[in-house]
């Protein structure tokens, strides 16, 4: 009986530090764009300060492709929008593997508790010491 | 910081546990960690800051010539002679593989713009650090001042019985109760009633005594009563308010409280003490065929001469002046038929009032006392005005204070039997 829980909690043990895993992923991710979000805005105001006079280059590979500075300013701002779309969508995800890591951590401990109850009754007098997570 | 702040709570007693420090000590680990890397942030902010200054410099020097010799790097391990040309001409990097070709000055310009991004970002980090920072250091008070410095402690006590709190029976609100004068007396009235009270063991024996002391006061003053036939119910919460600054008088009136007031009594020994306007009303009585009987109002009098109405002469006056000298010399305690309230008469135990000083407090006075009851019997309307009240002859009172003392005392004032029935 005791061996049983015992499995089980380790495969629900995994399954939730998988999760923390992916949450974790998200969060950088999530980072990643707030960095380019706010190198984009510089891009559109350092724009804003030129003139069509200068000549805008955009980098491609090796290959530095000349732009109009107006298409320049279009295409910031839809990277800006894409941006910001995609922060939201990380959030809304983040918040939901939240949600599920919170479940699975209820499951843990209470698996934890079967077990360590578990462990009582088969060792009888022992102390339980099982290392808490 | 909540987190110390439950542990501190979650024991009702002066702290020294273990948990305090640990606590203490981790929270401190957390915020000297931030602090740290707030510390290094900044820095790289500043040499982000000087890097751009000195490219600022280099861009108001670098149009000043048209070409500059320099030796220019070949792959990592080389470099050759060469010319700088075209020096108002510099390709930017905007951000994000977005590069402009423009001239020194509008570079100039953009370095300025990222220049205050990079202000913001140190401003932010700033405060974060000086936020931190406080944090650390009341945590650090905080610890001093929980732990295990002598100078502070926290006092805690442990409440073990709620009843201390509350007053017990609650006695302002009834009639004939002084909320006020009574706080003292009923403290330790209230001591008396509460049980499980622990503090107030010292004092038990004095509190009989006081009590034994009650009780005679208290027939005396039921002679009295009897004598007068006069009871007056002062509203509570009106005008009235006496200080009585003996404790046993205090006791009395306590007293009397628990046995639902009563009505006013002097004390045998001070027949004509006026302390409240009780009092007045005793001494305006008539005698008629003999015996003394309560008068409707002291603004009214049975005999023609000596009523007066609210415009009275000036003997009406002199004579009210002559009357305040009389009763003003000596005072007596009232019953508990009067609150508190406002600084209407005040009274103190002082046998030798000199008149000037209880004409004061005459006069001091100009409240209205009325009687909320209506009683089968006749309800004065006190109004004390210097020139409105009666002038009663001095003689009468001489009369009446030497008859009262010999009326049968059966005789209980009316108002004390109403009361009497009504409890």
């Amino acid at each position: 009986m005791a061996e049983a829980i015992h499995k089980k909690l380790q495969s629900e043990l995994e399954k939730y530090q998988q999760m923390q895993k992916d949450v974790s992923k998200s969060m950088s991710s999530r980072q990643k764009l707030e960095a380019q979000l706010t190198e984009n805005n510089i891009v559109k105001e350092e724009l804003a300060l030129l003139d069509s006079q200068n000549t805008v280059y955009k980098l491609i590979g090796p290959v530095l492709v000349k732009q109009d500075l107006d298409e320049a300013k279009a295409t910031v701002s839809k990277r800006l929008e894409y941006i910001n779309g995609e922060i939201q969508r990380y959030e809304s995800l983040l918040k939901e593997m939240e949600r599920k890591s919170e479940q699975h951590r209820e499951v843990l401990s209470s698996l934890q508790q079967e077990y360590q109850r578990a462990q009582g009754q088969a060792v009888g007098k022992f102390q339980k010491g099982k290392k808490k997570i | 910081m909540t987190y110390l702040h439950d542990q501190m709570a979650s024991t009702g007693k002066v702290k020294r546990s273990k948990d305090l420090p640990q606590g203490a000590e981790r929270l401190k680990e957390e915020h000297r960690k931030v602090v740290k890397d707030c510390r290094s942030q900044i820095e790289h902010w500043n040499k982000v800051e000087k890097d751009y200054e000195s490219l600022q410099d280099r861009l108001r020097t670098l149009p000043d010539k048209l070409s500059y010799d320099i030796m220019v790097p070949f792959g990592p391990l080389a470099f050759m002679p060469g010319k700088l040309v075209h020096t108002n001409e510099l390709t930017v990097l905007l951000g994000d593989n977005w590069f402009a070709k423009c001239s020194a000055k509008q570079a100039d310009t953009l370095v300025e713009h990222r220049k205050k991004h990079v202000k913001n970002a140190l401003d932010d980090l700033q405060k974060v650090m000086k936020n931190f920072q406080n944090k650390d250091d009341f945590t650090d008070d905080l610890e001093k001042l929980a732990g295990d410095t002598e100078d502070f402690v926290d006092i805690r006590e442990e409440v073990i019985n709620e009843e201390e709190f509350t007053k017990g029976k609650r006695l302002a609100h009834k009639p004939n109760s002084k909320p006020k004068q009574e706080y003292l007396s009923d403290l330790e009235e209230d001591t008396e009633k509460k049980e499980g009270d622990e503090e107030r063991t010292t004092g038990l024996l004095s509190e009989e005594e006081l009590w034994a002391r009650l009780d005679e006061l208290e027939c005396e003053e039921e002679l009295q009563d009897e004598r007068y036939r006069h009871a007056v119910r002062i509203n509570t919460g009106k005008n009235t308010t006496l200080k009585f600054s003996e404790r046993n008088e205090q006791k009395v009136q306590a007293k009397r409280k628990k046995k639902s007031g009563k009505s006013n009594g002097l004390s045998p020994h001070e027949s004509y003490k006026i302390t409240s306007p009780a009092d007045i009303y005793r001494v305006f009585v008539d005698l008629v065929n003999g015996e003394p009987i309560p008068r409707k109002s002291i603004l009214k009098s049975r005999s023609r001469e000596n009523s007066v109405c609210s415009d009275t002469s000036e003997s009406s006056t002199a004579d009210f002046e002559e009357r305040r000298a009389a009763f003003g010399r000596s005072w007596s305690h009232d019953d508990a038929t009067h609150s508190d309230t406002s600084d209407g008469i005040t009274e103190e135990e002082s046998p030798t009032g000199t008149s000037p000083r209880t004409n004061g407090r005459f006069e001091a006075f100009t409240g209205t006392v009325i009687e909320k009851e209506p009683l089968p019997c006749s309800i004065p309307y006190l109004t004390i005005a210097p020139p409105a009240l009666p002038t009663i002859p001095e003689r009468k009172l001489e009369e009446v204070g030497p008859e009262a003392l010999q009326e049968p005392p059966k005789r209980m004032s009316k108002f004390k039997a109403t009361r009497l029935h009504q409890t």
